[in-house]
């Protein structure tokens, strides 16, 4: 899953370092109309055109019995039930390909999150580090130690939440930084990335042990040590603004993405 | 606790008001710095430390500025406002009484709940919308502005909550509550067997009960006016200590802030619950850990209205406030946002009290700073509240701290000047100015003992508030508030006797003995001056007017019990409070200041002048009931 996970995040990176010229929203828009593309040769690849348009003709046709017939109650009954059988026969053949386009589609979405849902810390504002161990803590031991790299100041002891097995940290940056967290714990290092200053790149979110966890939080590679669960630091929520208009990425995203796909999808011979 | 803003508050409508655009004031333009509280006395003892006043005074003037009558922020402010004494704007004091049950009441806001409701099991639903209006009379000088095109912005006025209603820019000052519908209710949190206390003046202590280093901290939030039971809301605040180190974890919803024993938090986003997933009120407080260990101590700030989703009205247009906080960040909208009651209280030190006042002071003037780089026309009128809050806790004892505030707000005068070069013109005032406040005077005890006021048989002077013993049918005389002294008229208080051919010849006696009342302890008399509101004021609002106006000695103030309707044993003690500077004193004792970078050629010069001369400068008359001149 780490390779996986470093494959694409190498070429996101590489994505981004090309359009590293342009707004967050054009390199964006880019890479949404791509994912339209995208999403439009997997439909077209796993879908039934020839079925999908039998499908419609059905329906339009049962919608124009209702416009025709409209006054008499039977045939417009009859009607209905047929428009909601052929609708959930429309909605079983774009199953599939929905399916199918979910998975890399997914993929894809949990990775530009890193780059779009999140913002690097700004220099001078705080905020917090927080690790959680998969076992409760013994207040009796040593709480782990953090260092941070130059220009991070961390200002507070670790905060040890016993029960709950975490221990957090108040950091600031006093400069632009990137680099990486270093965590002392039973005597092994643990790193976490830090992005700290302005513009788009790739600020990883929660650090994680399981596998599992690992395709939802893919930016960075699993931690290795058995006693540490996760690592997080909270970063400011990244908005993306296309024509002056300040939205949640994954709005913009979907609205271009599905504008390609529309436009284009004749081009593509596909029918939904 | 006095209830100033009723909590039915959340029904109501925001009164903001459309913004349109005001035409140019032909390239006239005016700075007026409020700041509340500077002293004559105190300016002219450290001139040196305060270059910006200092130039100010040499390259204009400075004058001494007489006050109103009794000398009170929320009086002297109305009149700053209206061009009015008290008697033309009907502001006599912080609270007022209702005549006929003598409960005190705010003076500056009244909030009506929704008369219309639908009850819907626990719920209780408004099907019309209740109000929030201002007490005071006439018009705010810039809606007089507004009205003849002259843009203006009016950033923390006190007594202007809720915010005059015009298409000004402006956002209410001393008087807005906090979410509670208070003046500012803080909480302190502890598991210290040895803090027994559980309200205080302004707060309250809640024990809480520390597990493994975790702690829940329950902040109460507003009466849940849409629950028959109006029962308080609340917002956990989950926190944990580390078991060793001197800092601690706080979890508030989705925000977390660690802190370190003696840090104060920046603004904690809080959403109390009023109907659970339809409705809940927004609100903001900071928190100081003040102590991790052994004992956790911790102080939460009273809960502010969020600007940026106010629940209450608090600017014009209404989306003003949201505006600043875009532009300057989260900021107190409290009126009174220093932690004053705290430090009395004994829950804050000195050092931590100045700690947040600085933070205060230092908040105001970013905001001023951002106001200041916008003005480009017209009026911008701004309010420093730091030098009065902190003049209060160090007035005469710790000169060298209050000094640093003075010079916070010097700095802030000095970017004012330069701001407005030759072509501008620059007034710094000040409502009041201060003195030692050294005896506690209890008037209504003192009225007991002269023979106006008699308890109920068989009780004894106390700290019961509210007149609790008092026997109203042989009682002629009580005082409430800071200054003012009522008759118990027939006809007017309820079980009142004093009927109407008996009132001038009793307050003539009790104005005698006032100024013949003199201090055992001192020898020297107490009172130095009494007002009558039919000859003190040139107005005739006198609905809530005391009817007889105590302006005590320099030294002496009313005591806070005097304020309730308390009787204490004692007619006049020692101050032994934190809170050791005052101005509810004799208007002559206490004058305010007025600095211009332009001679001022009026003998004399008074708080309504200041707004004749702001209309004049702008060449407009002085409006109905308006009794100032300019003083240029």
């Amino acid at each position: 899953m780490d390779f996986l996970n470093g494959v694409i995040n190498s070429i996101l990176r590489g994505y981004f370092a090309a359009l590293s010229w342009a707004p967050a929203g054009i390199s964006l828009a880019v890479i949404s109309v791509l994912a339209g593309i995208g999403m439009l040769w997997v439909f077209g690849k796993t879908s039934k055109p020839a079925r999908i348009r039998a499908v419609k003709r059905r329906v339009q046709a049962h919608l124009l019995e209702i416009r025709v017939f409209g006054e008499e109650p039977a045939v417009v009954w009859s009607a209905q039930k047929s428009l909601v059988a052929w609708n959930m026969r429309y909605m079983g053949l774009m199953l599939m390909p929905a399916v199918w386009m979910a998975i890399p589609l997914s993929i894809l979405l949990i990775h530009l999150e890193a780059f779009y849902g999140r913002s690097p810390l700004p220099v001078g504002r705080a905020t917090i580090v927080t690790m959680a161990m998969r076992a409760p803590l013994n207040p009796e031991s040593a709480a782990p130690v953090l260092r941070a790299p130059q220009g991070i100041a961390v200002e507070t002891p670790g905060v040890r939440a016993i029960d709950d097995g975490q221990i957090s940290w108040r950091i600031r940056p006093s400069e632009p930084v990137s680099g990486s967290l270093s965590f002392q714990v039973d005597g092994q290092t643990i790193e976490k990335k830090i992005e700290a200053g302005n513009g788009l790149r790739l600020v990883p979110g929660m650090r994680v042990n399981s596998l599992l966890g690992s395709v939802v939080h893919p930016d960075e590679p699993r931690i290795q040590s058995p006693s540490v669960g996760w690592i997080d630091v909270r970063y400011p929520d990244g908005s993306v603004a296309i024509f002056g208009i300040e939205l949640h990425w994954l709005i913009w995203f979907t609205i271009i993405s599905m504008l390609a796909a529309l436009l284009l999808k004749k081009r593509f011979g596909v029918v939904f | 606790m006095i209830r100033w803003i009723g909590l039915a508050a959340f029904a109501v409508l925001l009164a903001g008001c459309s913004r349109s655009t005001t035409h140019a004031a032909g390239g006239k333009k005016m700075i007026v710095l409020g700041v509340d509280g500077m002293d004559p006395v105190f300016l002219e003892k450290h001139w040196d430390a305060l270059p910006n006043l200092n130039k100010l005074r040499h390259s204009g003037d400075f004058r001494r500025l007489g006050t109103t009558i009794p000398p009170q922020s929320p009086v002297a402010w109305s009149t700053v406002t209206t061009g009015m004494d008290p008697g033309g704007h009907g502001i006599f004091d912080f609270i007022h009484r209702d005549p006929h049950t003598r409960i005190p009441m705010s003076s500056m806001g009244e909030t009506t709940a929704p008369t219309r409701t639908l009850s819907l099991g626990p719920y209780r639903l408004p099907l019309n919308s209740g109000s929030v209006r201002t007490q005071r009379a006439g018009r705010a000088f810039w809606q007089t502005l507004g009205e003849h095109g002259i843009a203006g912005t009016v950033i923390r006025m006190p007594a202007n909550y809720p915010p005059a209603d015009c298409e000004q820019e402006s956002l209410s000052g001393m008087g807005t509550p906090d979410l509670q519908g208070t003046l500012g209710t803080f909480s302190f949190f502890t598991d210290d067997p040895a803090e027994t206390r559980t309200t205080l003046p302004g707060g309250y202590i809640a024990r809480v009960k520390v597990n493994k280093g975790r702690a829940v901290l329950s902040v109460r939030g507003p009466e849940n006016s849409l629950r028959k039971d109006n029962a308080v809301t609340s917002m956990d605040l989950v926190a944990y200590v580390d078991p060793t180190a001197p800092a601690a974890r706080f979890d508030a919803g989705s925000e977390q802030i660690v802190l370190r024993q003696g840090e104060w938090s920046d603004w904690i986003h809080a959403s109390f619950r009023l109907i659970p997933g339809v409705k809940s009120a927004s609100g903001m407080f900071r928190i100081y850990l003040q102590q991790a260990h052994p004992q956790l101590r911790v102080y939460v700030s009273p809960v502010n209205i969020d600007p940026e989703k106010p629940e209450l009205p608090i600017s014009t247009p209404s989306n003003e406030s949201q505006t600043l906080a875009e532009a300057v960040g989260p900021y107190y909208t409290q009126g009174i946002p220093e932690e004053t009651a705290a430090f009395r209280a004994g829950v804050l030190s000195r050092a931590e009290f100045l700690t947040q006042s600085h933070r205060v002071l230092s908040d105001s003037l970013k905001m001023f700073r951002y106001e200041l780089a916008r003005f480009s026309d017209g009026l911008l009128f701004y309010y420093f509240s730091s030098v009065d809050q902190n003049a209060h806790m160090l007035w005469g004892k710790y000169d060298d701290d209050l000094l640093e505030i003075y010079k916070g707000v010097d700095t802030a005068i000095g970017e004012a000047m330069a701001k407005a070069g030759k072509d501008t013109t620059l007034i710094v005032m000040s409502d009041h100015g201060f003195a030692r406040f050294d005896r506690a005077v209890h008037l209504n005890t003192w009225l007991m003992r002269e023979g106006y006021l008699t308890l109920e048989d068989g009780a004894k002077p106390g700290e019961e508030e509210l007149f609790g013993h008092v026997n109203w049918s042989k009682t002629q005389a009580y005082a409430l508030g800071l200054n003012g002294l009522y008759l118990n008229m027939d006809g007017r208080e309820s079980g009142g006797i004093v009927n109407v051919a008996e009132k001038e010849q009793l307050l003539d006696d009790i104005a005698k003995k006032l100024l013949a009342f003199k201090d055992p302890k001192t020898g020297e008399n107490v009172v130095d001056k009494v007002y009558f509101p039919d000859t003190a004021f040139k107005g005739h609002n006198l609905k809530y007017a005391p009817d007889l106006f105590v302006g005590f000695r320099r030294g002496n103030r009313a005591s806070w019990q005097t304020a309730l309707g308390v009787v204490p044993k004692e007619t006049i003690e020692d101050n032994t409070e934190a809170w050791i500077g005052d101005h509810c004193m004799a208007a002559d004792e206490v004058p305010g200041v007025l600095l211009s970078n332009r001679k001022v050629r009026l003998d004399d010069p008074q708080l309504y002048d200041i707004t004749s001369t702001i209309l004049a400068e702008f060449g407009i008359a002085n409006t109905s009931g308006m009794i100032g001149h300019s003083v240029f």
